[in-house]
């Protein structure tokens, strides 16, 4: 056997087999809690009275936040569909 | 001079001796074969240094005590304090711990070392461990020529400790030879004269052998044959604790001013210990007979006996330092500094680039990525200046658009002479560097250290374009024309903005945070492009200003284009986590130009 395979079947008598994937797992699904975390508190600040360059600096940071939090969402089912 | 003489006479007294005496021969054979196993053990060690070794130091130095226990371990796992004081002496240059870890470390490594002894006096006289040697070495061999590193990095320690067993075994031989001809106890001196005299062999024979382990061990080989008294014994183990700071001094040279430091911290433990064990010389054999009786070692049994003694002498030197630490790293700070204090108008020059750092491809990164950093740093301070604008401003909390109608300075600061002085210079160091320490680098670290150089230069190139952006800027941000005055107080405060976000992204933790202000940064750079946005035309239908002023305006908006995407995209390398999956999902999350695109759409309409 050689080297390549022995580690191989080591990892999956450990159970080790998708440990980068389940690290990359964990810290996206973190990544998201704090963007959702940030878009909630945006979206709060946006239902107050803001001027208008205030307002238009928070509808885009929420632009940018939807579309992180969309494209993480995005990675996460490919990591689940790959399992 | 002195080096030039030296070698050839070592050389000629060596060969002196094998033509007298066959018997010396083996031994020095047996010494030769020794240091040759330790550097085949440390080839082998650093092959598996590459990730633990750094990630164990980085966790575990945080606190004296632990850096204490680090250097123990690792240097009773190398069985090599030498391996360890050079390698602390790379992280310190790289700029990955500091001076009191580096010291902790270095007082651990010194207890560390006291472990051979104690392998040699119980186990290496004791059982022929020559039979062991054999197979180590062909094993060894084997798996020195196979193609994978972690092989070839068994292989070598394999090797490394069948040839220090085997170097034991002809040292053993050589003097149980040597004693049927020659009684070398004859030559023993007693009183304070005999324990100088040993302690200055000592300190030669580990100058001369670069190792106080080999020293040890031929001290022990030597008293096990009866050819040299217990008290001699004691004072060439002094000697060979004194001798061993020379590798450290050595290795100090090519490095930075605390690598000199953490030398010299090393020098002067070792030469206070030894100077505590004389002056204390009686009480302390008094205390080994104690010691010895309590673990039930013979009182004839002198090699263990010399192992206890190494043991609680260097025991007590750590003890006795323990409280002084921060008192030594201060009067070290005090007395060796760098030489020339920069003043404003000097030539700034690499702080993190020395070849001690070369050791390890994890700490030869480590010290360029820092290094980009400075060159950041001193890149911020000239973009600063281009705009017109004061630093610390820049990174305080205030409203941007107060901080640049704020006035600064009427004259315009010659960029090209800070760019000589703070950034040429330190770019080169950094791009020569980086090539030497490519030729060292496994093939995984190459992509890394491409992007550092492509980091390094867009820092240069931003600067660049500041160069060019600064004659208009300092023009029109005063111009009595309102228009021109407002586009390039925007360009200024646009990239005052930029600047202020880089410098959050490079001191928070928060995932969140970079990402989304580098989302932004990237947003807000397609603000320059005046021409697709309308700005230009909108300016020059109305006649709102002329045309010289369009085409300035034109131009300097594609210089602040520049500057912004080089800025980003170095901030994307150096600030960004650059290890495991953090990595890849920064680059995945990456905002892409479609995303830019439907962003400023949407705000369009």
């Amino acid at each position: 056997m050689d080297i390549k395979k022995f580690i191989k079947s080591v990892k999956s008598t450990l159970g080790l087999k998708g440990f980068n994937q389940e690290g990359k797992k964990k810290s996206l699904k973190e990544l998201l809690k704090k963007l959702n975390r940030r878009k909630k508190s945006v979206t709060e600040l946006l239902k107050t009275s803001l001027d208008e360059k205030e307002e238009k600096e928070l509808k885009e940071e929420l632009e940018i936040v939807s579309l992180q939090i969309k494209k993480g969402k995005k990675i996460l089912y490919k990591l689940y569909a790959k399992k | 001079m002195l080096r030039k003489i030296f070698l050839p006479t070592i050389m000629v007294i060596l060969a002196y001796g094998f033509w007298i005496s066959p018997d010396f021969k083996e031994i020095s054979a047996g010494v030769a074969i020794f240091l040759f196993g330790m550097l085949s053990l440390e080839e082998g060690f650093k092959a598996f240094s590459g990730g633990i070794l750094e990630k164990i130091l980085q966790k575990s130095t945080d606190k004296l005590y632990k850096s204490i226990s680090f250097g123990f371990v690792a240097t009773a796992i190398m069985q090599s304090s030498s391996l360890v004081s050079v390698l602390t002496i790379s992280f310190i240059g790289a700029g990955l711990i500091g001076l009191t870890q580096g010291i902790g470390i270095i007082l651990g490594a010194n207890i560390g070392t006291t472990t051979g002894a104690w392998l040699m006096a119980g186990f290496g006289l004791k059982v022929k461990i020559s039979a062991y040697a054999m197979p180590m070495l062909i094993f060894g061999v084997i798996l020195v020529f196979q193609k994978s590193k972690k092989l070839k990095g068994i292989g070598y320690i394999l090797t490394g400790l069948g040839f220090l067993f085997l170097g034991i075994h002809y040292m053993k031989e050589g003097f149980e030879a040597f004693k049927a001809t020659v009684d070398l106890s004859s030559f023993a001196v007693d009183g304070f004269k005999g324990l100088m005299i040993f302690i200055g062999i000592g300190i030669l024979a580990t100058i001369i052998m670069q190792s106080s382990h080999a020293t040890i061990v031929l001290i022990l080989a030597a008293l096990a044959a009866g050819q040299i008294s217990y008290e001699n014994a004691l004072a060439l183990t002094i000697g060979a604790n004194i001798g061993t700071t020379i590798t450290a001094i050595i290795g100090s040279l090519s490095s930075n001013i605390d690598g000199k430091r953490l030398a010299g911290a090393h020098f002067i433990f070792n030469v206070v210990t030894a100077v505590i064990a004389v002056l204390l010389m009686n009480q302390i054999i008094y205390s080994v007979d104690i010691i010895s009786d309590f673990f039930g070692i013979a009182s004839d049994n002198h090699t263990l006996k010399l192992a206890v003694f190494d043991s609680l002498f260097k025991i007590m030197g750590v003890i006795i330092f323990i409280p002084f630490v921060d008192k030594l790293v201060n009067f070290l700070k005090s007395t060796l500094k760098e030489h020339g204090k920069k003043s404003e108008k000097s030539f700034d020059s690499a702080k993190y680039l020395n070849d001690s750092v070369l050791e390890l491809p994890e700490t030869a990164m480590a010290a360029i990525t820092r290094e980009t950093k400075h060159l950041y740093d001193n890149a911020f301070e000239i973009i600063a200046h281009g705009l017109n604008l004061k630093r610390h401003n820049i990174i305080s909390s205030k409203d941007l658009d107060e901080v640049t109608h704020e006035p600064y300075s009427q004259s315009a600061i010659d960029i090209d002479d800070f760019y000589n002085r703070k950034i040429k210079g330190i770019y080169g160091e950094i791009i020569d560097f980086s090539t030497k320490a490519q030729s060292q680098m496994p093939p995984e670290y190459i992509v890394v250290l491409y992007n550092l150089k492509l980091a390094n230069r867009d820092i240069v190139e931003a600067v660049k374009d500041t160069e060019h952006l600064q004659k208009n800027l300092i023009k029109y941000s005063t111009s009595s024309n309102e228009h021109i005055r407002g586009q390039y107080n925007a360009i200024r405060r646009d990239l005052a903005d930029l600047l202020r976000s880089i410098n959050i992204i490079g001191t928070t933790d928060e995932e969140d945070v970079i990402m989304v202000l580098l989302s932004k940064a990237k947003l807000h750079t397609e603000r320059y492009d005046i021409i697709a946005n309308g700005t230009l035309d909108n300016l020059i239908r109305n006649n709102l200003i002329s045309n010289e002023m369009a085409i300035s305006l034109m131009n300097d908006s594609n210089y602040a284009y520049g500057i912004s995407k080089n800025l980003i995209a170095m901030a994307e390398i150096i600030f960004t986590d650059r290890s495991s999956e953090a990595e890849s999902l920064s680059e995945e999350m990456a905002m892409t130009n479609s995303d830019i695109d439907s962003i400023l759409k949407k705000g369009d309409k």
